[in-house]
Protein backbone atom coordinates (compact mmCIF):
# COMPACT_ATOMS: atom_id res chain seq x y z
CA UNK A 1 0.00 0.00 0.00
CA UNK A 2 3.50 2.25 0.62
CA UNK A 3 4.20 2.49 -2.98
CA UNK A 4 0.40 2.38 -4.70
CA UNK A 5 -0.30 6.35 -4.35
CA UNK A 6 3.04 7.29 -6.07
CA UNK A 7 2.66 4.53 -8.51
CA UNK A 8 -1.03 5.56 -9.09
CA UNK A 9 0.48 9.43 -9.54
CA UNK A 10 2.99 8.41 -11.87
CA UNK A 11 1.27 6.44 -14.34
CA UNK A 12 -1.15 8.69 -14.56
CA UNK A 13 1.07 11.23 -14.71
CA UNK A 14 2.88 9.63 -17.93
CA UNK A 15 -0.31 8.94 -19.39
CA UNK A 16 -1.25 12.65 -19.11
CA UNK A 17 1.54 13.97 -20.48
CA UNK A 18 1.51 11.14 -23.43
CA UNK A 19 -2.08 11.92 -24.08
CA UNK A 20 -2.01 15.91 -25.08
CA UNK A 21 -2.30 16.99 -27.92
CA UNK A 22 -1.19 20.59 -29.38
CA UNK A 23 -2.89 23.33 -28.07
CA UNK A 24 -1.54 25.64 -30.77
CA UNK A 25 -4.26 25.17 -33.06
CA UNK A 26 -5.50 27.89 -31.45
CA UNK A 27 -3.58 30.77 -32.63
CA UNK A 28 -4.25 29.24 -36.54
CA UNK A 29 -6.83 30.76 -38.43
CA UNK A 30 -8.61 27.13 -38.81
CA UNK A 31 -10.43 26.74 -35.33
CA UNK A 32 -14.02 26.35 -36.34
CA UNK A 33 -16.50 28.50 -33.87
CA UNK A 34 -19.77 26.68 -32.59
CA UNK A 35 -22.59 28.55 -31.28
CA UNK A 36 -24.74 26.69 -29.75
CA UNK A 37 -28.30 27.84 -28.27
CA UNK A 38 -31.50 26.49 -26.61
CA UNK A 39 -32.92 25.53 -30.53
CA UNK A 40 -29.97 26.06 -32.61
CA UNK A 41 -26.22 24.93 -33.30
CA UNK A 42 -24.24 27.10 -35.62
CA UNK A 43 -20.75 26.01 -37.12
CA UNK A 44 -18.78 29.15 -37.89
CA UNK A 45 -17.26 26.79 -40.93
CA UNK A 46 -18.85 22.90 -42.22
CA UNK A 47 -15.59 21.79 -43.31
CA UNK A 48 -12.10 21.62 -42.00
CA UNK A 49 -8.69 19.92 -43.31
CA UNK A 50 -7.50 16.81 -41.87
CA UNK A 51 -5.65 16.29 -38.77
CA UNK A 52 -5.74 18.61 -35.25
CA UNK A 53 -9.30 20.08 -35.61
CA UNK A 54 -10.46 22.53 -32.76
CA UNK A 55 -13.68 23.29 -32.14
CA UNK A 56 -14.46 26.70 -29.75
CA UNK A 57 -18.02 25.51 -28.39
CA UNK A 58 -19.77 29.01 -26.63
CA UNK A 59 -22.92 28.47 -25.14
CA UNK A 60 -25.47 31.21 -26.12
CA UNK A 61 -28.45 29.43 -24.60
CA UNK A 62 -29.68 29.95 -21.10
CA UNK A 63 -29.68 25.44 -20.55
CA UNK A 64 -26.66 23.86 -20.29
CA UNK A 65 -24.91 21.82 -23.24
CA UNK A 66 -23.04 19.49 -24.87
CA UNK A 67 -21.05 19.16 -28.32
CA UNK A 68 -20.30 15.95 -30.35
CA UNK A 69 -18.09 15.27 -33.13
CA UNK A 70 -20.03 11.80 -34.83
CA UNK A 71 -18.54 9.60 -37.32
CA UNK A 72 -20.60 8.91 -40.41
CA UNK A 73 -22.82 6.42 -39.12
CA UNK A 74 -23.51 8.94 -36.36
CA UNK A 75 -23.46 7.00 -33.46
CA UNK A 76 -19.14 6.57 -32.98
CA UNK A 77 -18.39 9.60 -30.48
CA UNK A 78 -15.41 11.04 -32.17
CA UNK A 79 -15.11 13.83 -29.74
CA UNK A 80 -17.19 15.02 -26.93
CA UNK A 81 -17.04 18.30 -25.03
CA UNK A 82 -19.53 18.33 -21.93
CA UNK A 83 -20.84 20.62 -18.88
CA UNK A 84 -20.86 23.75 -21.37
CA UNK A 85 -23.07 25.66 -18.81
CA UNK A 86 -24.68 29.31 -20.30
CA UNK A 87 -21.79 31.42 -20.99
CA UNK A 88 -18.83 29.32 -21.19
CA UNK A 89 -17.16 28.20 -24.00
CA UNK A 90 -14.96 25.02 -24.08
CA UNK A 91 -12.94 23.74 -26.70
CA UNK A 92 -12.59 20.66 -28.02
CA UNK A 93 -9.82 19.06 -30.40
CA UNK A 94 -10.23 15.98 -32.51
CA UNK A 95 -7.57 14.19 -34.85
CA UNK A 96 -9.70 14.22 -37.47
CA UNK A 97 -8.95 11.68 -40.86
CA UNK A 98 -10.34 12.52 -44.18
CA UNK A 99 -14.26 12.12 -44.06
CA UNK A 100 -17.54 12.81 -43.27
CA UNK A 101 -19.10 13.51 -39.83
CA UNK A 102 -21.51 15.23 -37.82
CA UNK A 103 -21.52 17.78 -35.36
CA UNK A 104 -24.20 18.05 -32.57
CA UNK A 105 -25.05 20.42 -30.01
CA UNK A 106 -27.26 18.86 -26.96
CA UNK A 107 -29.12 21.84 -25.23
CA UNK A 108 -30.45 20.36 -22.09
CA UNK A 109 -27.67 17.25 -22.65
CA UNK A 110 -30.83 14.89 -24.00
CA UNK A 111 -32.23 13.24 -27.23
CA UNK A 112 -29.46 13.24 -30.18
CA UNK A 113 -28.81 16.59 -30.98
CA UNK A 114 -29.17 19.08 -33.23
CA UNK A 115 -27.17 17.91 -35.48
CA UNK A 116 -25.80 19.23 -39.18
CA UNK A 117 -22.95 17.56 -41.47
CA UNK A 118 -19.67 18.03 -41.40
CA UNK A 119 -16.92 17.06 -43.72
CA UNK A 120 -12.71 16.47 -43.17
CA UNK A 121 -10.97 17.40 -46.53
CA UNK A 122 -7.81 15.66 -46.68
CA UNK A 123 -4.74 17.82 -46.21
CA UNK A 124 -2.28 15.25 -46.38
CA UNK A 125 -2.03 14.63 -42.46
CA UNK B 1 -26.48 31.05 -13.74
CA UNK B 2 -28.73 28.41 -12.60
CA UNK B 3 -27.63 25.90 -15.22
CA UNK B 4 -24.07 26.64 -13.86
CA UNK B 5 -25.03 26.17 -10.48
CA UNK B 6 -26.25 23.05 -11.22
CA UNK B 7 -23.01 21.71 -13.11
CA UNK B 8 -21.33 22.80 -10.23
CA UNK B 9 -24.13 20.83 -7.39
CA UNK B 10 -24.09 17.98 -9.52
CA UNK B 11 -20.01 17.29 -9.82
CA UNK B 12 -19.56 18.00 -6.12
CA UNK B 13 -22.60 15.99 -4.43
CA UNK B 14 -21.14 12.54 -4.76
CA UNK B 15 -17.40 13.17 -3.61
CA UNK B 16 -18.71 15.18 -0.67
CA UNK B 17 -21.12 12.43 0.49
CA UNK B 18 -18.32 9.74 0.55
CA UNK B 19 -16.19 11.77 2.44
CA UNK B 20 -18.77 12.97 5.22
CA UNK B 21 -19.75 9.49 5.49
CA UNK B 22 -15.68 8.63 5.84
CA UNK B 23 -15.62 11.41 8.63
CA UNK B 24 -18.52 10.52 10.44
CA UNK B 25 -17.36 7.07 10.91
CA UNK B 26 -13.68 7.75 11.60
CA UNK B 27 -15.09 10.01 14.36
CA UNK B 28 -17.56 7.93 15.67
CA UNK B 29 -15.34 5.12 16.06
CA UNK B 30 -13.17 7.08 17.78
CA UNK B 31 -10.13 7.69 15.00
CA UNK B 32 -10.16 10.93 14.78
CA UNK B 33 -6.23 10.77 14.34
CA UNK B 34 -6.73 9.00 10.86
CA UNK B 35 -9.00 12.41 9.53
CA UNK B 36 -5.57 14.02 8.61
CA UNK B 37 -5.32 10.74 6.06
CA UNK B 38 -8.52 11.80 4.44
CA UNK B 39 -7.96 15.27 4.20
CA UNK B 40 -4.68 15.17 2.82
CA UNK B 41 -6.46 12.93 0.08
CA UNK B 42 -8.92 15.44 -0.52
CA UNK B 43 -6.35 18.09 -1.05
CA UNK B 44 -4.47 16.20 -3.29
CA UNK B 45 -7.16 15.65 -5.46
CA UNK B 46 -8.22 19.08 -5.23
CA UNK B 47 -4.63 20.73 -6.18
CA UNK B 48 -3.72 18.40 -9.22
CA UNK B 49 -7.12 18.96 -10.48
CA UNK B 50 -7.10 22.48 -10.36
CA UNK B 51 -3.41 22.06 -11.75
CA UNK B 52 -3.65 19.90 -14.40
CA UNK B 53 -7.47 22.04 -15.45
CA UNK B 54 -5.42 25.17 -15.97
CA UNK B 55 -2.62 23.86 -17.66
CA UNK B 56 -4.90 22.03 -20.02
CA UNK B 57 -7.00 25.38 -20.69
CA UNK B 58 -4.56 28.28 -20.85
CA UNK B 59 -1.24 25.98 -21.48
CA UNK B 60 -0.05 25.12 -25.02
CA UNK B 61 -1.05 21.64 -24.58
CA UNK B 62 -4.77 20.18 -23.99
CA UNK B 63 -6.12 17.12 -23.81
CA UNK B 64 -7.47 14.63 -26.35
CA UNK B 65 -10.89 13.49 -25.74
CA UNK B 66 -10.11 9.92 -25.63
CA UNK B 67 -7.64 10.39 -23.15
CA UNK B 68 -10.24 12.60 -20.75
CA UNK B 69 -12.58 9.99 -21.14
CA UNK B 70 -9.86 7.19 -20.71
CA UNK B 71 -8.58 8.64 -17.57
CA UNK B 72 -12.22 9.24 -16.20
CA UNK B 73 -13.75 6.39 -17.00
CA UNK B 74 -10.39 3.87 -15.10
CA UNK B 75 -10.39 6.20 -12.32
CA UNK B 76 -14.29 5.88 -11.71
CA UNK B 77 -13.62 1.76 -11.88
CA UNK B 78 -10.40 1.82 -9.43
CA UNK B 79 -12.77 4.41 -6.93
CA UNK B 80 -15.25 1.91 -7.33
CA UNK B 81 -13.06 -0.63 -5.72
CA UNK B 82 -12.18 1.38 -3.16
CA UNK B 83 -15.49 2.53 -1.83
CA UNK B 84 -16.22 -1.04 -1.80
CA UNK B 85 -13.49 -1.89 0.42
CA UNK B 86 -14.62 1.01 2.65
CA UNK B 87 -18.18 -0.51 2.84
CA UNK B 88 -16.87 -3.67 3.75
CA UNK B 89 -14.15 -2.47 5.93
CA UNK B 90 -16.99 -0.89 8.13
CA UNK B 91 -19.57 -3.71 7.59
CA UNK B 92 -16.95 -5.83 9.78
CA UNK B 93 -16.31 -3.31 12.41
CA UNK B 94 -20.36 -3.15 12.59
CA UNK B 95 -20.02 -7.21 12.96
CA UNK B 96 -17.45 -6.87 15.67
CA UNK B 97 -19.47 -4.23 17.86
CA UNK B 98 -22.30 -7.02 17.79
CA UNK B 99 -20.02 -8.14 20.87
CA UNK B 100 -19.88 -4.68 21.96
CA UNK B 101 -16.52 -4.47 22.66
CA UNK B 102 -15.49 -1.66 20.96
CA UNK B 103 -11.71 -1.81 21.88
CA UNK B 104 -11.34 -5.11 19.02
CA UNK B 105 -12.71 -2.04 16.22
CA UNK B 106 -8.71 -1.64 15.98
CA UNK B 107 -8.39 -4.64 13.93
CA UNK B 108 -10.15 -3.78 11.31
CA UNK B 109 -8.78 -0.16 10.87
CA UNK B 110 -5.01 -0.76 11.63
CA UNK B 111 -5.09 -1.49 7.73
CA UNK B 112 -6.91 1.69 7.04
CA UNK B 113 -3.86 4.40 6.96
CA UNK B 114 -2.64 4.51 3.59
CA UNK B 115 -5.68 3.53 1.50
CA UNK B 116 -7.81 6.21 3.11
CA UNK B 117 -5.68 8.82 1.45
CA UNK B 118 -6.13 7.24 -1.73
CA UNK B 119 -10.06 6.19 -0.90
CA UNK B 120 -10.41 10.25 0.24
CA UNK B 121 -8.17 11.31 -3.21
CA UNK B 122 -9.82 9.25 -5.64
CA UNK B 123 -13.70 10.08 -4.34
CA UNK B 124 -12.97 13.42 -5.16
CA UNK B 125 -10.27 13.35 -8.12
CA UNK B 126 -12.68 10.64 -9.91
CA UNK B 127 -14.40 13.68 -11.64
CA UNK B 128 -11.89 16.16 -10.45
CA UNK B 129 -10.27 16.91 -14.21
CA UNK B 130 -13.66 17.40 -15.66
CA UNK B 131 -14.86 19.93 -12.86
CA UNK B 132 -11.79 21.86 -12.71
CA UNK B 133 -11.83 22.49 -16.58
CA UNK B 134 -15.53 23.38 -16.11
CA UNK B 135 -14.37 26.42 -13.49
CA UNK B 136 -11.74 27.33 -15.53
CA UNK B 137 -13.73 27.77 -18.22
CA UNK B 138 -16.27 29.88 -16.37
CA UNK B 139 -13.03 31.84 -14.95
CA UNK B 140 -12.38 32.72 -18.22
CA UNK B 141 -15.61 33.50 -19.15
CA UNK B 142 -15.60 36.66 -16.19
CA UNK B 143 -14.69 38.92 -19.22
CA UNK B 144 -18.20 38.65 -20.31
CA UNK B 145 -20.07 37.89 -17.29
CA UNK B 146 -18.81 36.13 -13.67
CA UNK B 147 -22.30 35.35 -13.29
CA UNK B 148 -20.82 31.55 -14.57
CA UNK B 149 -18.68 31.18 -12.18
CA UNK B 150 -20.73 32.59 -9.52
CA UNK B 151 -22.82 30.01 -10.20
CA UNK B 152 -20.93 27.01 -10.62
CA UNK B 153 -18.74 28.01 -7.54
CA UNK B 154 -22.07 28.27 -5.49
CA UNK B 155 -23.39 24.82 -6.93
CA UNK B 156 -19.75 23.30 -5.28
CA UNK B 157 -20.10 24.91 -2.01
CA UNK B 158 -24.00 23.36 -1.74
CA UNK B 159 -22.52 20.09 -2.45
CA UNK B 160 -20.39 20.65 0.09
CA UNK B 161 -23.05 21.99 2.75
CA UNK B 162 -24.64 18.78 1.98
CA UNK B 163 -21.94 16.71 3.05
CA UNK B 164 -21.31 17.79 5.94
CA UNK B 165 -24.92 17.78 6.63
CA UNK B 166 -24.97 14.24 5.89
CA UNK B 167 -22.07 13.86 8.14
CA UNK B 168 -23.86 15.71 10.79
CA UNK B 169 -27.27 13.18 10.42
CA UNK B 170 -24.75 10.34 10.46
CA UNK B 171 -23.01 11.20 13.75
CA UNK B 172 -25.88 11.36 15.30
CA UNK B 173 -27.37 7.60 14.53
CA UNK B 174 -26.51 4.79 16.87
CA UNK B 175 -23.53 3.09 15.56
CA UNK B 176 -25.58 -0.47 14.19
CA UNK B 177 -27.88 1.97 12.36
CA UNK B 178 -25.20 3.73 10.95
CA UNK B 179 -23.25 1.21 9.51
CA UNK B 180 -26.51 -0.45 7.88
CA UNK B 181 -27.61 3.52 6.30
CA UNK B 182 -24.52 4.45 5.36
CA UNK B 183 -23.06 0.74 3.98
CA UNK B 184 -26.01 0.16 2.15
CA UNK B 185 -26.44 3.78 0.30
CA UNK B 186 -22.60 3.28 -0.30
CA UNK B 187 -23.32 0.33 -2.31
CA UNK B 188 -25.66 2.26 -4.89
CA UNK B 189 -23.16 5.20 -4.93
CA UNK B 190 -20.35 2.54 -6.15
CA UNK B 191 -22.47 0.95 -8.24
CA UNK B 192 -23.29 4.44 -9.94
CA UNK B 193 -20.04 4.75 -10.14
CA UNK B 194 -19.19 1.93 -11.95
CA UNK B 195 -21.92 2.76 -14.62
CA UNK B 196 -20.58 5.64 -14.63
CA UNK B 197 -16.96 4.88 -15.52
CA UNK B 198 -18.31 1.80 -18.29
CA UNK B 199 -20.15 4.74 -19.68
CA UNK B 200 -16.68 7.43 -20.08
CA UNK B 201 -15.16 3.93 -21.80
CA UNK B 202 -17.71 3.43 -24.09
CA UNK B 203 -17.91 7.00 -25.30
CA UNK B 204 -14.01 6.98 -25.58
CA UNK B 205 -14.67 3.83 -27.93
CA UNK B 206 -12.43 1.64 -25.59
CA UNK B 207 -15.34 -0.50 -24.59
CA UNK B 208 -18.68 -1.07 -27.51
CA UNK B 209 -22.32 -0.48 -27.42
CA UNK B 210 -22.45 3.65 -26.90
CA UNK B 211 -25.71 3.62 -29.05
CA UNK B 212 -27.66 0.58 -27.69
CA UNK B 213 -29.94 2.21 -24.78
CA UNK B 214 -31.49 -0.05 -22.49
CA UNK B 215 -33.94 2.57 -21.64
CA UNK B 216 -34.26 6.60 -21.99
CA UNK B 217 -36.50 8.06 -19.65
CA UNK B 218 -34.89 11.93 -20.32
CA UNK B 219 -38.11 13.08 -20.91
CA UNK B 220 -39.63 12.20 -17.66
CA UNK B 221 -36.47 12.88 -15.53
CA UNK B 222 -34.67 15.79 -17.53
CA UNK B 223 -30.37 15.62 -16.68
CA UNK B 224 -30.95 19.94 -16.32
CA UNK B 225 -33.72 19.59 -13.82
CA UNK B 226 -33.23 19.54 -10.18
CA UNK B 227 -34.51 16.42 -9.19
CA UNK B 228 -32.11 14.83 -12.29
CA UNK B 229 -29.20 16.32 -10.96
CA UNK B 230 -29.74 15.30 -7.38
CA UNK B 231 -29.87 11.76 -9.04
CA UNK B 232 -27.22 11.98 -11.41
CA UNK B 233 -25.28 13.71 -8.54
CA UNK B 234 -25.42 11.29 -5.83
CA UNK B 235 -26.00 7.86 -7.60
CA UNK B 236 -25.49 9.08 -11.35
CA UNK B 237 -28.29 7.82 -12.14
CA UNK B 238 -28.25 8.39 -16.18
CA UNK B 239 -31.71 8.84 -17.80
CA UNK B 240 -30.28 7.55 -20.83
CA UNK B 241 -28.62 4.16 -19.91
CA UNK B 242 -26.28 1.52 -22.19
CA UNK B 243 -27.19 -1.99 -21.90
CA UNK B 244 -23.53 -2.27 -20.79
CA UNK B 245 -24.01 0.03 -17.90
CA UNK B 246 -27.53 -1.88 -16.60
CA UNK B 247 -25.62 -5.14 -17.03
CA UNK B 248 -22.71 -3.66 -15.00
CA UNK B 249 -24.87 -2.03 -12.35
CA UNK B 250 -26.55 -5.24 -12.02
CA UNK B 251 -23.95 -7.65 -11.73
CA UNK B 252 -22.42 -5.29 -9.28
CA UNK B 253 -25.37 -4.53 -6.67
CA UNK B 254 -26.92 -7.71 -6.16
CA UNK B 255 -23.66 -9.77 -5.38
CA UNK B 256 -22.31 -6.44 -3.45
CA UNK B 257 -25.96 -5.74 -1.73
CA UNK B 258 -26.40 -9.38 -0.73
CA UNK B 259 -22.93 -10.06 0.77
CA UNK B 260 -23.05 -6.49 2.54
CA UNK B 261 -26.46 -7.61 3.80
CA UNK B 262 -25.41 -11.06 5.10
CA UNK B 263 -22.24 -9.53 6.69
CA UNK B 264 -24.28 -7.01 8.74
CA UNK B 265 -27.11 -9.00 9.59
CA UNK B 266 -27.71 -9.82 13.48
CA UNK B 267 -26.20 -12.95 13.64
CA UNK B 268 -28.72 -15.10 15.99
CA UNK B 269 -31.08 -15.09 13.09
CA UNK B 270 -33.50 -17.67 14.73
CA UNK B 271 -34.54 -15.20 17.46
CA UNK B 272 -35.35 -12.02 15.84
CA UNK B 273 -38.59 -11.17 17.69
CA UNK B 274 -38.56 -12.27 20.73
CA UNK B 275 -38.85 -9.17 24.12
CA UNK B 276 -35.33 -9.17 24.98
CA UNK B 277 -33.72 -8.70 21.21
CA UNK B 278 -36.05 -6.17 19.57
CA UNK B 279 -33.50 -3.42 20.15
CA UNK B 280 -30.60 -5.34 17.99
CA UNK B 281 -29.83 -1.85 16.58
CA UNK B 282 -28.51 -0.39 19.26
CA UNK B 283 -25.93 -3.43 20.43
CA UNK B 284 -23.47 -0.50 22.09
CA UNK B 285 -25.79 0.78 24.78
CA UNK B 286 -26.54 -3.19 25.45
CA UNK B 287 -22.90 -2.96 27.24
CA UNK B 288 -23.20 -2.58 31.15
Amino acid sequence: MRHLLPSLALAGLLFVVAACTENDTKSEAGAVKVSSTDDACELSSAEAPSGNVLFEVTNDGSQATEFYVLAEDGKRIVGEVENIGPGLSRNLVIQAEPGNFFTACKPGMVGNGIRSSFTVTDAGK
Amino acid sequence: MFANFLIGLREGLEASLVVGILVAYLVKTDRRELLAKVWIGVGLAVSVSLAAGALLTFGPRGLSFEAQEAIGGVLSIVAVGFVTWMIFWMARTSRQLKGALEGRMDTAIVAGGGSLVVLAALAVGREGLETALFLWAAAKATDNSSQPLIGGALGLAVAVALGILIYRGAVRMDLGKFFRWTGGLLVFVAAGVLAYGIHDLQEAGILPGIANKAFDVSSTIPPDSWYGTLLKGTFNFSATTTWLQLVAWVAYVVPVLTLFILTVRPKKAATPRTATSQNPSTPAHAAP
